[in-house]
Formats: structure tokens, C-alpha cells, sequence
């Protein structure tokens, strides 16, 4: 290991709201009390679809203590959705009007002097429903017969997404051994620890307050002003702790919509806090799909080929459904070099709780397929799994057709330290193996569907008089250590030490704009516009600190630690804090203000730079029950500089725990419409004891777009643990899983399965 | 949402049933509320009045001796079990049920008392204690009964006890010479609750021959069931890998599973003849060296 050159960065840093949240006094919504507040809960349909005929209130409203009920008709009924530029896309009326169109739809919302008054008058809510035919699995959506989910859209099919290059049909020919596979993938709720909530505060002078669980404040300031007739500046959403998002809580959610419907018509606030099975009936979940993929190869193992024919389960309405439609389409040629490429991506309509972006955003559903199936080509032909993925591995500066230019890769380094560590391994006890699988993701969006008129990132810092630093960023801190992650690029970009940072943000009428928490973007973006403006505010002291010094102007000057000097002769020099009374001085008393933002530009369709992994999970199989354990999850990782090493472990963890999930344990039935087990002694998620061993093995690159070389360490680490989680099993078995999650029982039926196949061979 | 009730707390045994009595199908019995809580929340339970018996010291106590056996007040907790030196000398199977029953943060706060009387078919406690061939001990202001536990349950989610009773304790028979009693559950994670679960009670002879088997499945039927015809099997037999195996396809034959989201009822027979063999093995060479 070289010697760390950062003073700041690559280091081990605690999240800088540790105290606040470890002694319980952060404040999230849930805790947001204010005077004369009401409760709202919502009336939620108990039909997969049906057309509304009425709904009477009268009889909630005569219980004591309830102060309104909204229906669709007391608002605007504005067809909202997150990919503003395109109206086709935003089907969606919080409050639906005419029709429902899954289980949970919200119909009515009642305000009471408390929650349980409130809960009572739903039961009094009378609503007349006309029920219609229904369809739940995109198969059979998209069929002729069935019923029509949204009016005039046929077929049900509500996005396609084409991506193409090379000349697929030449290239098949080229190819000496072709497989094709069909694969189905599950749902995954996001499983916050914190349910959806909100408080909305409204008051005479037409001013609302949010404070709500979000991914991105600015996101539900405009997309709030859209709904309800306000200006976006008269909105202030606050969000300053939010426990945890995954991709869902970016979009409007019925929490945040009637809890402010129903606050501008009392002037009262009114909180509205999902129970844990409203955060799974309705809200939005990991898109499921089936995947149809075709690939051809030539017999020493390099990539002619690959036909990719996507089916999602879209769900009622849009939400970000579109984004993960490309998006895994895009990420199903990660990350190789194909000649040619064609994916066609359909995202249909069904009578289900809507699907839409998680962690990983598509990615993971298309390494499950994609890295099963390249083991299974390695198999037949005799090929090493390494050697097969090291031939066709993206490299530094490839660029895949059309789509992205790659800025910066460090797979084949990955692949070599994985091939190692599997090597120390030496011969594993029976009914274990190790399953590969590499991945790549993107470091933030390029797309602007929300058609934001901002830059993407924004941040000001602010220099105080006794040298404390105010950094504002439109970012947010959802857990992931983003804050952390800024004030650590703000102090060693302007040279002082980590506590003299303080982190201003979750406020959108204090904080700059930014797209927020999603698509792994902060640590580049909000990172990027961060350095920017200390750099900007160290530019504003390092003048001030040149005249005073009276140096000849060759000499450069520096900040480094809370010392001003000069580089040359970094012995001459004073304190930082000194000097920023000095500058203060010199500037009448203005405290000292940087700016930066940053707003992509040239860098293809996708994300200005992608990270890269190669996971090795160690799992051990009962043949006998099918039970999975996952002994070991060890992933080379290439994510440019890292910045904060303990958050960047933390995510790892997350991630692994969230993808293992994926992989064997979060099945979500849904039976006519309706998740089967909306609970968490139904719903299997991975607890500390069944957690595997992580380790991480970080691969020095330096990405040139990135601050100090960062990329994203985020989400990508869901996408490979599926897959190389079923390698595991195809290896220590020989049975090929299309299924995920793959449960105890799919392993047991596909070994009776084979057994047959045997028998009759 | 829970909906309001009075809280009673009595000071002792003699209270806690006087308020049982007068009250009846008014009351419910909380202890340690791991399982209560949930479904009052749910709804399924409404309450007027809950008396919570979790204060009562006279009822939380391990005792052993050698010719009663164990006796478990019923508020002891999980927790205090799996820590007993004296259970994990005596009854090891009990301190391995204990430590993979929920999370240490349940296990704190539920009791004995309160697992039994859930009557839940996937509890852990039931089968193991059943295979131990264990009685409840039960009072009201009107008097005390003991019932073996095999007969305490009558179905789903159901227990013999009236609305004015209590259960006070759980009497364990000090284990017969030669036995060995092994449980294993089946879940996809550490310490969640069973799929299917089997408790086997083994007693060996000293001519070598199986004297005695109780088996018995859980979450294998509406309430956990004695697998008899399985322990017929096992009876009067040297046993071998034939039997073992044998034994766990009779237990998957007589288990009455259902269906649910986590597993068919074929897949459920099929576990239990997995466990049941592995179980009867376990027990059989355990037995043959105490
Ligand atoms: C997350 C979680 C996981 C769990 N996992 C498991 C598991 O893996 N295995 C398992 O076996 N259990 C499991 N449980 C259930 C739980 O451990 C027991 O059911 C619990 O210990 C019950 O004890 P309690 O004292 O909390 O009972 P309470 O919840 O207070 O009462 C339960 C019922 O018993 C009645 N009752 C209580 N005490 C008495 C008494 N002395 N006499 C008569 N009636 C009484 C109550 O009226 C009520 O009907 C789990 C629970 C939770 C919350």
C-alpha cells in the first residue's frame, strides 16, 4: 500500500450525524410534532381494478374528531409522474378519481384529532366500486384479450426501449456456439427502516412545509407544486434525516400528497405515517421481469452475439419504470465488449402494486441472467470462468457503441485478484463452491426526463470568521454517509480539517437544488460541484494570503491541514483560521462564499463513469432441503478514489445483505393482485446472524470525470450477488436456476426434476 | 391500531386470578406480549381488560430435582432458560431449542408461559417439551388441574384453558436413563420460525434395542402432533441407516402439513422426512453412548 496523499480522504471517518443518531436526538419525520396537528390515514382499494361509482363520506365525517376527508375530486387531478417531459408518462393521480388499478390504490384520506379516530373513520367511508377483470402478470397483460389497464394504451404495454449495435444477424453467424435461455425475476420491497411519512404544514399566506422521508427534496418540491397549483419557491420540504430510501422515495408518494391536500384545505398540519404493510401493499417494489437471452459465442470464449427480449411487470402506473427498462437492457451487455447487441425492453402494464426503480435500478435482474448464463457457455465449452470474462472485459477508454465511452476500468485487475483469492481458497468441503460474478454501474444519470432547469449539483460554502466552514448541498444524506462523503471533498479541497465542516442540507429553502440521492450520483455530482466551491472560497483566501505574504508570484500558494503556505517552502506559512479573520477584515466584514455545480456534458447517454467488480460468493447447499448459506461474499471493487473507506464497507455490507435477499430469501407473491405476505414475519429479509462474511478488495484506478478520481460505491453492489450466488449452486450441483430469488424449494424440485431428465436419458 | 383497554397489574398469583375470575372473557392474560402485541395490533384481539402477569415473581423459577424433574414457572423467560447451567445439564435439547428460537431481544422479553398458550403450530417449545413428555400445571381461583402438554392443545391456535386460568408451570420428568432428545427446525434464516420442525425422544435398552421413541412435528399439522406410527417403527428395534430412513418417510406420510407461501404440502412432507430421519439418527447415537 502506497502512503495515503490525501489528508482527508481514503481515510476512516465516522459519519459526521453518528452522535445525533446513536443518542436517538435526530429528528426524522416520524418525530415531527407541531402545534394543532392532525393525523390522516388513507382509504386504500381492496380491488386489483374496478371503476369508482361513489364515495360517501357522511358517516366518517359525523364520528368525533375527524375534521375532513378528501377524495380525487377535492384536488386538481393532476396525471403526475416523475419523467415530466414526457405527459404520456405521467399517469398517475394520487388520488384516483375514475378507476383503481391495483390493491392498495389510495380512493379517500381522512384528517382526525388522532390517528386511531382517523383509522376508525376509514372503516365509515362508504365507497361503491364496480369490479373489473383483472390481469397481475405482464405475460398475460400484453395478450390481445386482456383487459385495459389505461385507457386508449394497447396491449397494456406502457414503455419500449430498443438499444442496438453491430449487425446482430452477421455476428450469430460468426458464432460457433449459441445458447438461449429464458430467466424470471421477482419483486424486492425497499424495506426502509423508516415507512413512508409526512408532514405537511400549510398556512393563509399560501406557504406549505414538507417534512418528509426523501430521497430528494427538490424532486418532491416541484413535483408537490405540480399537483397542488403552487409555486415550487412556496414550498420548503425538509428532510433531515430520512432512514433510508433504495430508490423509493424519490418519487410523489400518497403520504406526502395527502397529507398536503388535506392540510391546505384545514390550515392545519397533518401527519401521515405508512404502517409497514402500507409501505409494502403500496408503494413501489424491484421491477420483476422475464428475460428472453439469446447469445452466441465463438469456441475459444470471445462475445459474438447477444438477443435480449425483456418483459416487465410495470405494474398500475409508470413511476421511474421507464429508467429501469433502459437500464437493464443497457447493463445486460456489462461489462463486455459485444459485437453486436440488441435488446428490446417492454414494460407492460398489470394490475400490481407498480414497479420502479431499487438499488441496482435493473442491473441486478440482468447479471442474474447474463452471469448464469456465461458460466453455463463456460461450462459447455470447457472454458475457464476467468479467462472467458477476462477476453471480453471492458478496458479503459472502450467505448460501448452508441451508448458510453468508458473513463476509466479496472475489471481486469478485479478478475486477477478474484482468481487469486480463489485460488488461497484451495479445495472447498462438499456441497460448496464459489460462484462468480462481475458487474459494472453507472456514477449518476445523464438523462433529464424530470427536465430539471438546474444544474444537476449545486453547493455553497460559506466562510466563517472563526474559520468554521458552512457547506449547503441540495444532496441528501439518506443514510448512506453522503454528507460524510461532501465534507470530506469540501475540507481537504479547501486544505482544513474535518471538523471545521458543517453540512447544511435536506432544506429546500436553504439548500441549492440537486436531482438528490439516486442512480449513485452524489459522491461524483454533488461532489464535483462541492469541490468546486471550496476551491472557488480557498481561491478567495489564497489571494488575500499572496498579497500579504509579498511573495514573488511564482510561488504558489497552498492550504493543506488548517496551514497556509507556500508549496516551495511549506515551513513559511500561518494558521488558516488567521488568516480568514485577516481576509474578513480586508473584505469589509463579508464572510467569504464559494459556488460550485456540476452538469454533465459530453459523456453519452448513460453516466458520466462507471465502476466495476468482480464478486465471489461462497455459498453451501443442503442437497436434501435445498437450504442456502452464504459463506463468503468477496468482491474486488473498482470505484476510482475511495473517499470515506468505513462508509464505503458499509455500503458493501448493505449491499450484500440487500442482493443475498435477492438472491435466495425476498420472494413477493402476489396471488390475484395482492402481495401475499405484507409483513415482516412473512417477508424474509437477512438478519444479523445470517449475514456472510464481507470482505473487499479495493483496485487503485483514478477516474478522470470524478472529484479526486471518485466513483460510485453505491449501488452497484447489489448487482452481482444474485448471480454469482446461483454459480455457487451450479457449480457445487450442476443445477441451473432461472429463477430468483431462488428459494429451498426451487432447488429441491429442480434436483427431482433432473433426477427425471436422468431417468429417461 | 391497538384499541384502548384497562391494564390490570396484580401483585400475585392469587390476585392475578381473582381478576380472572371476575372478568372472564372481558380479560386477556399478558406476559412478556411478543406474541400478544402483534395481534392486537392486528386487530385480532380486542380486549377489555389485560392483566399482565409478568411481575409475578412467584412464577418465574427453574427448579430441578431429581425425582419431580424441572419445573418452569411460567413467566420465565427464554432467555433465562438457554443462560441455565443447571437446564443445559440436564435437558441440553432445551437450551438448543432456546438459542434458536427468535432473537435475543424476544427472547428477553417472552416467556414459556406465553409460548405455550399462543398455541402457535410453528412454536418451538411445544414439540421439544412434548417429546419430553412434559405437563402444564394450571390454576384459577376455583382450583388447579395438570395436563400433559400432548393434550393441551385441542386445535389452531387453540389451548384446554378456560378464560379464568393460568398457567403456572411447566413440569419437565426427569429425563429415563439412555435417552437422548434432539430438535431441528427448518428456516431459511438463523432463528426464524420453523417451516417444519421435529423433536425426537430416543430410549435405548442395555441390550441395545430402541425401548422407547416419542417423535414429534411441528408446524406439521394444525397443532404439533406425535408421529405414532413412526415410533412404532422404531420400537423393539436395533436401529440402522434402513430404518432412520424409513422413519422419515413414515413421519412425511403421517404429517398433515398445508400449504402456505413459504412451502407446498408436498415440500413440507419432504422436510419432515429429511429432519425426521436426521433426527432419529441424531437421538439414536446419542442415546447409545449416554
Ligand atoms: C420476531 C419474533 C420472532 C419469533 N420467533 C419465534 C420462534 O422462532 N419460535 C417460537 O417458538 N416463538 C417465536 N416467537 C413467539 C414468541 O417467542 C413467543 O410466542 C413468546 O415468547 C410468547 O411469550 P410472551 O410472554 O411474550 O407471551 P404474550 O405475548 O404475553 O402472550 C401470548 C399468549 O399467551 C397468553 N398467556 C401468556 N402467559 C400466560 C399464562 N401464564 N397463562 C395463560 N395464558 C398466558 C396470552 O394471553 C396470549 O394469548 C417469536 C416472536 C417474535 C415477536
Amino acid at each position: 500500500m502506497t502512503a495515503n496523499k490525501y489528508s482527508v480522504l481514503n481515510t476512516r471517518v465516522h459519519n459526521v450525524d453518528g452522535y445525533a443518531k446513536v443518542t436517538g436526538r435526530a429528528t426524522y419525520t416520524f418525530d415531527v410534532k407541531l402545534p394543532g396537528m392532525l393525523y390522516g390515514k388513507i382509504l386504500r382499494s381492496p380491488h386489483p381494478h374496478a371503476r369508482i361509482i361513489s364515495i360517501d363520506p357522511t358517516e366518517a365525517l359525523k364520528l368525533p374528531g375527524v375534521r375532513a376527508v378528501v377524495t380525487g375530486k377535492d384536488t386538481l387531478g393532476v396525471k403526475q409522474g416523475i419523467w415530466r417531459r414526457y405527459p404520456e408518462l405521467c399517469d398517475e393521480q394520487i388520488l384516483t378519481i375514475e378507476k383503481v388499478r391495483y390493491i392498495g390504490e389510495p380512493v379517500a384520506a381522512v384528517a382526525a384529532i388522532t390517528e386511531e379516530i382517523a383509522e376508525q373513520a376509514l372503516d365509515l367511508i362508504d365507497v361503491q366500486y364496480e369490479v373489473l377483470p383483472f390481469v397481475d402478470d405482464p405475460m398475460e397483460a400484453i395478450k390481445k384479450e386482456a383487459p385495459m389497464i389505461h385507457e386508449g394504451v394497447e396491449r397494456n404495454v406502457n414503455v419500449t426501449r430498443h438499444i442496438e449495435w453491430g449487425d446482430v444477424e452477421e455476428a450469430f453467424e460468426e458464432a460457433e456456439y449459441v445458447r438461449e435461455d429464458w430467466f424470471k425475476l421477482g419483486g424486492q420491497a425497499h424495506m426502509c427502516m423508516e415507512t413512508r411519512a409526512t408532514v405537511a404544514s400549510y398556512t393563509s399566506d399560501k406557504k406549505l412545509t414538507v417534512y418528509t422521508s426523501t430521497q430528494s427534496p427538490y424532486y418532491h418540491q416541484a413535483l408537490l407544486a405540480g399537483v397542488l397549483g403552487l409555486r415550487e419557491s412556496d414550498i420548503r420540504v425538509i428532510a433531515h434525516y430520512v432512514g433510508g430510501g433504495f430508490g423509493g422515495k424519490f418519487e410523489l408518494d400518497a403520504s406526502q400528497f395527502c397529507a398536503s391536500v388535506l392540510s391546505m384545505k384545514l390550515s392545519k398540519p397533518v401527519k401521515i405515517v405508512f404502517t409497514r404493510e402500507e409501505d409494502f401493499i403500496a408503494t413501489k417494489r424491484r421491477t420483476p421481469m422475464y428475460y428472453y437471452v439469446r447469445t452466441g459465442v465463438k469456441k475459444d470464449g470471445t462475445f459474438c452475439a447477444r438477443e435480449t427480449r425483456v418483459f416487465t411487470n410495470g405494474g398500475a402506473y409508470t413511476g421511474m419504470g421507464a429508467t429501469a427498462l433502459y437500464l437493464t437492457g443497457f447493463f445486460h451487455s456489462f461489462p463486455y465488449k459485444w459485437k453486436a447487441y440488441r435488446y428490446d425492453g417492454y414494460r407492460v402494464y398489470t394490475n400490481s402494486l407498480p414497479s420502479s426503480s431499487m438499488r441496482g435500478f435493473g442491473a441486478p435482474q440482468a447479471m442474474f441472467c447474463s452471469e448464469q448464463q456465461i458460466d453455463w457457455i463456460a461450462a459447455d465449452l470447457g472454458l475457464d470462468i476467468i479467462e472467458i470474462r477476462r477476453k471480453n472485459a471492458h478496458t479503459t477508454g472502450y467505448e460501448v457503441p452508441g451508448q458510453a465511452t468508458i473513463g476509466s476500468c479496472g475489471l481486469n485487475q478485479c478478475l486477477d485478484r478474484i482468481e487469486q483469492w480463489i485460488k488461497a481458497k484451495g479445495t472447498l468441503p462438499k456441497n460448496r463452491a464459489i460462484g462468480i460474478s462481475a458487474a459494472g454501474f453507472m456514477t449518476g444519470g445523464i438523462f433529464n426526463w424530470f427536465d430539471s432547469p438546474y444544474s444537476f449539483s449545486s453547493a455553497v460554502v460559506t466562510i466563517n470568521y472563526d474559520g468554521v466552514v458552512e457547506l449547503h448541498v441540495g444532496a441528501q444524506d439518506i443514510g448512506q454517509g453522503s454528507n460524510t462523503t461532501l465534507a470530506m471533498i469540501c475540507a481537504e479541497a479547501l486544505g482544513v480539517k474535518l471538523e471545521n465542516i458543517k453540512v447544511h442540507s435536506g432544506d429546500t429553502d436553504h439548500c441549492p437544488a440537486d436531482l438528490g440521492a439516486w442512480g449513485s450520483r452524489q459522491t461524483l455530482m454533488a461532489g464535483n460541484a462541492t469541490k468546486m466551491a471550496a476551491e472557488d472560497a480557498k481561491k478567495q483566501l489564497l489571494e488575500f494570503a499572496s498579497a500579504k505574504f509579498g511573495y514573488n508570484i511564482i510561488y504558489d500558494l497552498d492550504i493543506k491541514d488548517n496551514w497556509v503556505h507556500n508549496v516551495a517552502r511549506p515551513e513559511r506559512g500561518m494558521n488558516y483560521v488567521d488568516l480568514v479573520k485577516e481576509a474578513l477584515r480586508g473584505k469589509d466584514g463579508q464572510r467569504i462564499i464559494g459556488r460550485g455545480h456540476y452538469t454533465p456534458h459530453r459523456k453519452g447517454m448513460i453516466s458520466p463513469a462507471y465502476s466495476y467488480m468482480v464478486q465471489a460468493v461462497e455459498a453451501e447447499i443442503d442437497v436434501e432441503t435445498g437450504k442456502l448459506s452464504i459463506i463468503n461474499c468477496t468482491t474486488a471493487h473498482d470505484c476510482g478514489q475511495p473517499i470515506n473507506t468505513l462508509g464505503l464497507i458499509g455500503q458493501l455490507e448493505g449491499a450484500a445483505s440487500m442482493a443475498a435477499g435477492y438472491g435466495y430469501l425476498e420472494n413477493m407473491p402476489v396471488e390475484d393482485g395482492k402481495v401475499m405476505n405484507p409483513n415482516l414475519v412473512d417477508y424474509k429479509i437477512i438478519r444479523a446472524p445470517d449475514m456472510p462474511e464481507c470482505e473487499i478488495i479495493e483496485i487503485d484506478t483514478y477516474e478522470p470525470e470524478g472529484p479526486y478520481g471518485a466513483k460510485e460505491a453505491g449501488e452497484g453492489l447489489t448487482n452481482p450477488t444474485a448471480a454469482a450466488l446461483g454459480n455457487a449452486i451450479f457449480h457445487a450441483t450442476g443445477l441451473q436456476m432461472k429463477q430468483a430469488p431462488i428459494m429451498s424449494e426451487m432447488i429441491v424440485n429442480a434436483f427431482k426434476e433432473k433426477k427425471k431428465e436422468g431417468g429417461t436419458r | 391500531m391497538i384499541h384502548d383497554f384497562t391494564y390490570l397489574r396484580p401483585g400475585n398469583v392469587k390476585e392475578a386470578l381473582a381478576m380472572l375470575a371476575q372478568h372472564r372473557d372481558g380479560a386477556k392474560i399478558i406476559c412478556g406480549g411478543q406474541s400478544l402485541l402483534i395481534i392486537m395490533r392486528q386487530g385480532l384481539v380486542v380486549t377489555e381488560y389485560l392483566v399482565d402477569i409478568k411481575g409475578l415473581d412467584e412464577l418465574n423459577c427453574l427448579i430441578y430435582d431429581s425425582r419431580a424433574g424441572l419445573k418452569i414457572g411460567a413467566t420465565t423467560t427464554h432467555r433465562t432458560i438457554e443462560k441455565s447451567r443447571l437446564v443445559k445439564e440436564k435437558y441440553p435439547v432445551l437450551v438448543a431449542m432456546e438459542e434458536k428460537l427468535a432473537s435475543i431481544q424476544v427472547r428477553n422479553w417472552g416467556t414459556i408461559g406465553g409460548n405455550l398458550a399462543h398455541a402457535d403450530a410453528a412454536g418451538d417449545p411445544a414439540p421439544v417439551l412434548i417429546a419430553l413428555n412434559a405437563t402444564v400445571t394450571i390454576a384459577s381461583s376455583a382450583g388447579g388441574r395438570s395436563v400433559p402438554l400432548e393434550e393441551f392443545y385441542p386445535g389452531l391456535f387453540e389451548t384446554v384453558l378456560s378464560p379464568d386460568e393460568l398457567v403456572t408451570e411447566v413440569l419437565v420428568p426427569p429425563p429415563p436413563a439412555h435417552t437422548a432428545t434432539v430438535y431441528q427446525k427448518f428456516n431459511l434464516l438463523e432463528s426464524d420460525q420453523g417451516i417444519v420442525a421435529v423433536a425426537v425422544s430416543l430410549s435405548v435398552s442395555d441390550a441395545g434395542i430402541c425401548q422407547d421413541a416419542r417423535i414429534v412435528l411441528g408446524n406439521a399439522a394444525p397443532i404439533p402432533i406425535r408421529a405414532k406410527n413412526t415410533e412404532k417403527l422404531l420400537i423393539g428395534n436395533k436401529l440402522n441407516e434402513e430404518i432412520f430412513t424409513k422413519a422419515g418417510e413414515t413421519a412425511g406420510e403421517e404429517a398433515d402439513p398445508v400449504a402456505d407461501i413459504h412451502a407446498s404440502e408436498d415440500y413440507r412432507r419432504h422436510l419432515i422426512a429429511v429432519l425426521t430421519r436426521r433426527m432419529t439418527k441424531e437421538a439414536w447415537e446419542q442415546a447409545c453412548q449416554v
